[in-house]
């Protein structure tokens, strides 16, 4: 599987560390209730998610992946941090 | 009293085998460092690095500049920086007049470069490198920031010899060099 980064260009995935599932948004810590699930219980979605990925061995960007976990074919890639301050 | 001596990060690389298919010579004495652009401030950081140098900063993974100084991009809002011309003091400078713009970290000790060219080049590298560097997809100027055999490298393209630069932590380049031995020994790996 290869990563389309968007500062690096295709990559191979060895480079990058998977760093969790990007639709969720982290809940306020004192909702006790909602941190459990945030943090313990995880969806097993097939199909089309969007991911996290750390490119870790190269421009050390975190990019928010749209992948097909059925197939591993990577859609779309953007910098979070892009993303985040738009 | 102890003495101290300087001893590069390469001081031990040495010829292997027959032939030139690789010429390697180690780039000694470069002032390097890190800079990474402060909140907001990339465009002022540009714009400075544009007064002070009369460099383009790049925005991508590209250089700028020449050997004597070059930014390279390395990431967004990060850039590995090269000094050659021998100024004293040179990243102590670079960090008074990037203040307030960009973290500058000295990687002088602490990176290794070497200048690598030669007829076998593209081929050795490709047994360590999952990147296309083709002319065509990889032009002189281009950067890359990546791994060989697991150890983080950044290398760059300085022209179409073609002729790479690349840059190791020091702590590796031990474990680099057995690598570029056994990778270029068979097409001869001539040291400079």
């Amino acid at each position: 599987m290869r990563i389309p980064c968007p500062y690096c260009g295709s990559r191979d995935a060895s480079e990058f560390s998977y760093s969790g599932d990007a639709t969720l948004t982290r809940p306020a810590p004192e909702n006790t209730e909602a941190m459990f699930h945030y943090v313990y219980l995880r969806d097993n979605p097939v199909g089309v998610h969007r991911e996290y990925w750390y490119h870790a061995a190269g421009c050390h960007a975190w990019l928010k992946v749209t992948r097909n976990v059925s197939t591993h074919e990577v859609i779309d890639a953007v910098l979070a941090h892009d993303e985040a301050a738009s | 009293m102890l003495d101290l001596a300087h001893i590069s990060a390469f001081a031990e690389l040495r010829s292997i085998g027959d032939g030139r298919g690789v010429i390697a010579r180690e780039r000694r004495g470069i002032a390097i460092a890190t800079v990474m652009a402060r909140k907001g401030q990339g465009a002022a950081l540009a714009a400075a690095v544009k007064e002070q140098f009369d460099i383009n900063l790049p925005r991508g993974p590209h250089g700028s500049g020449s050997d004597a100084t070059s930014f390279l991009g390395t990431g967004p809002g990060r850039w590995l920086v090269t000094h050659d011309a021998g100024t004293p003091r040179f990243v102590v400078s670079l960090a008074q007049q990037l203040d307030g713009l960009a973290s500058v970290v000295d990687q002088s000790d602490g990176v290794g470069l070497l200048r690598l060219t030669g007829p076998a080049l593209l081929d050795v590298l490709a047994k360590g490198v999952a990147v296309d560097l083709s002319a065509a997809a990889f032009p002189a100027g281009s950067v890359a920031v990546t791994q060989i055999a697991h150890m983080g490298v950044t290398l760059w393209k300085v022209d179409e010899a073609p002729t790479f630069h690349i840059a190791v932590a020091r702590s590796m380049a031990g474990s680099f060099l057995h690598w570029l031995e056994a990778s270029a020994g068979m097409t001869g790996l001539a040291a400079e």
